[in-house]
């Protein structure tokens, strides 16, 4: 049985990915099953997603905790201590991450010592599409790094995506980008060896008083701990040539994340900007550009 | 129609779709909201024709389902976890009024602490209200308790709601292939309803669930909702033959897995039953004689089946994936009372597992062979105990910390 993970930020397509490659999977005569893991999330909070391919009967449910192939659909969460996209992987294992970097460049830049797989898909999308939109490209990936056939990937993004998507010139744009996706990798063999577990003990739970055990928060809130700037696909980034000061951008921003300088003009926070460009769209005299997270970041170097 | 990739609410919503009913009262909660978007989409695209009303809350919806259905409307609703306690009072009430309306309930772990993760408190909140309660373990097995839910609530000799229970998010987002029936082969197994008793007709005026200010009075309805549900299983019978016949898939009140020459049992209901069976293919490999039994039905509780099935097996272990504080696993309680007065009854443990959605590790699952065989060899069974592990516990202690506990 093959167990894929798919790593990526709410709005980013994780879920419909991980029923593409189901879907194609099915389509291809295997057994699968897909789950997405989701509830209180919301736009750019780390998703998961799984998709489980099998010959046999699936006699699983739930997450999986022991991947044979792990699919990053945003590099930002492999630093994510929260996501921790490789844990479980198996030996032998794939990681697919989505980056301009090359594989042997991943795997230094994020200490990663499994078979690496990379494609700007975000680039793809926003050429081919036009929009960040990852979910086709990343099924597309998948499928490939699955040995899922060509066909039956096709068959699984027209029966999917139609359902939410009703532009047909967009879904064709959709199918065209995973399909450019899926010829774009080299097949590979997956050839994991089964999971190897460390024995968890069957424990007895001591009574603890209520101060301890019952389900209150007596701490501050952690919320400053946790930075929403690594959600961008775009960054914000101001022009003070046209800046008239006028606040508006200041006033927009639904992060309040815009501060002043000391000439008065408006700067972002970065660790708490979320990328959506409110500021960009409201701002009158057009001085702030969108330029690409991945771009603005290896040139400033601000990791 | 062939076999299509679905969730459980997918599931359910084909099944209320291909039973053709009239009417859906509905308020949306998580896990459950696909079931009726999906409906709603169907009614408004015209793929499906039904009156479909979004009411205030589960009180009311429960109350409407329960009314449409006196009228001989054929009747769906469904909810989850806190929505079903919110309409807990009508639960009961909409049950004597003896209407055959089929609800679904995807079952998610109840408040405090809040979780979206399934556990069955919920569905067992409600056990004795007089709804039946169907439990289900696959997406297929969701679609086809709706259509036989129908066939068993409507029946003369049962004219009680049921419940269709299945796991949030390990069943309800879960997808996997499931066939969707012919529409012309599931009007040939339930056509449509026909009520023979009284049904409320603008024309005529009538009560449903009157006052009876006697006990003697009481006693008889309450007693009559009893005799009525029992039937059920007798009826159920019948109704999975059809069933069997017309679509081929075969089902009963409990299923049974490798359950024959098993000499140790472990007793699971839902879909976490499908890990129990994987526990139970890895132990069979290593040559311990476990099998699997999934009661199918809680109400009514197929106690003859179970006496059978358990009959001459040396040690059941019941995994309640539920909590009665105070008490312990509830199906433990019920297993208990199934079998107190069998002569040669098998020796019997407690183990609270899965507790808002936990996983059940294969760890688990082998801590619970190594005791059902020690209580065998030794005679001595230990008394119940939670499924918790040392990684889970320091995780634990680790949050305790970050919530400023010392
Ligand atoms: S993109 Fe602009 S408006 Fe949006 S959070 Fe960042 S600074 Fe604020
Ligand atoms: S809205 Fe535009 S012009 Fe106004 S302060 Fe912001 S960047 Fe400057």
């Amino acid at each position: 049985m093959l167990r894929l993970r798919f790593h990526g930020r709410g709005g980013q397509g994780a879920k419909v990915a991980s029923r593409v490659l189901g879907t194609a999977a099915f389509l291809d005569g295997y057994n699968a099953q897909d789950f997405p893991l989701y509830g209180a999330e919301r736009r750019g909070a780390p998703i998961t997603a799984f998709t489980r391919i099998s010959r046999d009967d699936i006699m699983e449910r739930g997450l999986v905790s022991d991947p044979d192939i792990v699919i990053v659909m945003d590099e930002t969460l492999l630093l994510d201590p929260q996501a921790m996209p490789l844990s479980g992987l198996k030996i032998g294992g794939i990681v697919f991450v989505n980056t301009p970097l090359s594989p042997l460049e991943t795997k230094e830049e994020y200490g990663i010592e499994d078979h690496v797989v990379t494609l700007d898909i975000t680039k793809v999308s926003l050429d081919m599409i036009g929009k960040p939109v990852l979910s086709s490209l990343a099924a597309g990936v998948a499928s490939r790094i699955a040995g899922i056939g060509e066909g039956a990937l096709k068959g699984a993004l027209e029966k999917e995506l139609s359902g939410i998507i009703s532009d047909r010139e967009i879904l064709g744009k959709n199918t065209d980008a995973a399909l450019h996706c899926y010829n774009a990798l080299v097949p590979v063999q997956v050839k994991t060896a089964e999971t190897i577990r460390e024995r968890d003990n069957v424990i007895t739970l001591p009574f603890e008083i209520a101060r301890v055990s019952s389900p209150a928060i007596n701490a501050t809130g952690n919320t400053p701990l946790r930075k929403t700037g690594n959600w961008r696909v775009f960054r914000p980034v101001w022009n003070y040539d046209i800046c008239t000061r006028c606040m508006t951008c200041v006033a927009r921003c639904p992060e309040g994340c815009i501060r002043l300088n000391e000439d008065g003009y408006p700067y972002a926070d970065y660790d708490n900007c979320k990328g959506c460009l409110v500021c960009a769209e409201e701002c009158p005299v057009k001085a702030i550009t969108k330029v690409r997270e991945i771009h603005s970041r290896s040139e400033e170097g601000d990791r | 129609m062939g076999k299509e990739m679905l969730t459980g609410n997918g599931a359910a919503a084909w099944g209320v779709r291909l039973a053709e009913v009239d009417y859906i009262p509905a308020y949306p909660i998580t896990p459950q909201t696909e079931i009726i978007e999906t409906i709603a989409k169907w009614i408004s695209d015209g793929s499906m024709d039904a009156s479909f009303v979004t009411m205030d809350s589960e009180h009311s919806m429960i109350t409407a389902a329960g009314a449409a259905s006196a009228t001989g409307a054929r009747t769906f609703t469904t909810t989850s976890s806190q929505g079903l306690l919110y309409g807990f009072e009508m639960i009961y009430t909409v049950a004597g009024w003896r209407v055959p309306l089929v609800m679904v309930n995807v079952s998610r772990g109840l408040s405090s602490p809040i979780t979206l993760g399934p556990d069955h408190n919920d569905i067992l909140a409600v056990r004795d209200s007089g709804f039946l309660q169907i439990h289900c373990e696959t997406c297929q097995e969701v679609l086809d308790s709706v259509l036989m839910a129908y066939r068993l609530a409507e029946d003369e000799r049962v004219l009680l709601p049921v419940m269709v229970n299945m796991d949030g998010f390990y069943l309800s987002f879960t997808r996997e292939a499931v066939e969707i029936p012919d529409m012309e082969k599931v009007r040939s197994f339930l056509p449509e309803y026909r009520p023979e008793h009284a049904f409320f007709r603008a024309a005529k005026p009538m009560a449903q669930g009157v006052a009876v200010l006697g006990g003697d009075f009481y006693s008889y309805f309450k007693y009559q909702m009893h005799l009525a549900s029992q039937n059920a299983l007798e009826v159920y019978k019948e109704v999975c033959d059809d069933f069997e016949k017309k679509f081929g898939r075969k089902y009963g009140t409990i299923d049974e897995y490798m359950l024959e020459d098993a000499e140790y049992v472990l007793v699971m209901i839902n879909s976490f039953s499908t890990l129990g069976k994987a526990a139970v293919k890895r132990a069979r490999e290593n040559g311990i004689k476990v099998g699997l039994l999934r009661p199918r039905f809680l109400r009514p509780f197929p106690e003859s089946e179970i006496k059978n099935a358990l009959e001459g097996k040396k040690a059941v272990a019941v995994i309640d994936q539920n909590i009665s504080v105070g008490k312990g696993g509830i199906i433990y309680s019920e297993m208990a009372g199934c079998l107190y007065n069998e002569v040669d009854k098998p020796l019997l443990l407690s183990f609270i597992g899965g507790l808002g959605g936990k996983n059940i590790s294969q760890e688990e699952f082998e801590f619970i062979f190594e005791k059902m065989i020690s209580a065998s060899d030794t005679g001595i069974v230990e008394p119940p105990s939670l499924l918790y592990t040392e990684s889970e516990l320091e995780g634990m202690t680790k949050l305790k910390e970050i919530a400023g506990k010392e």
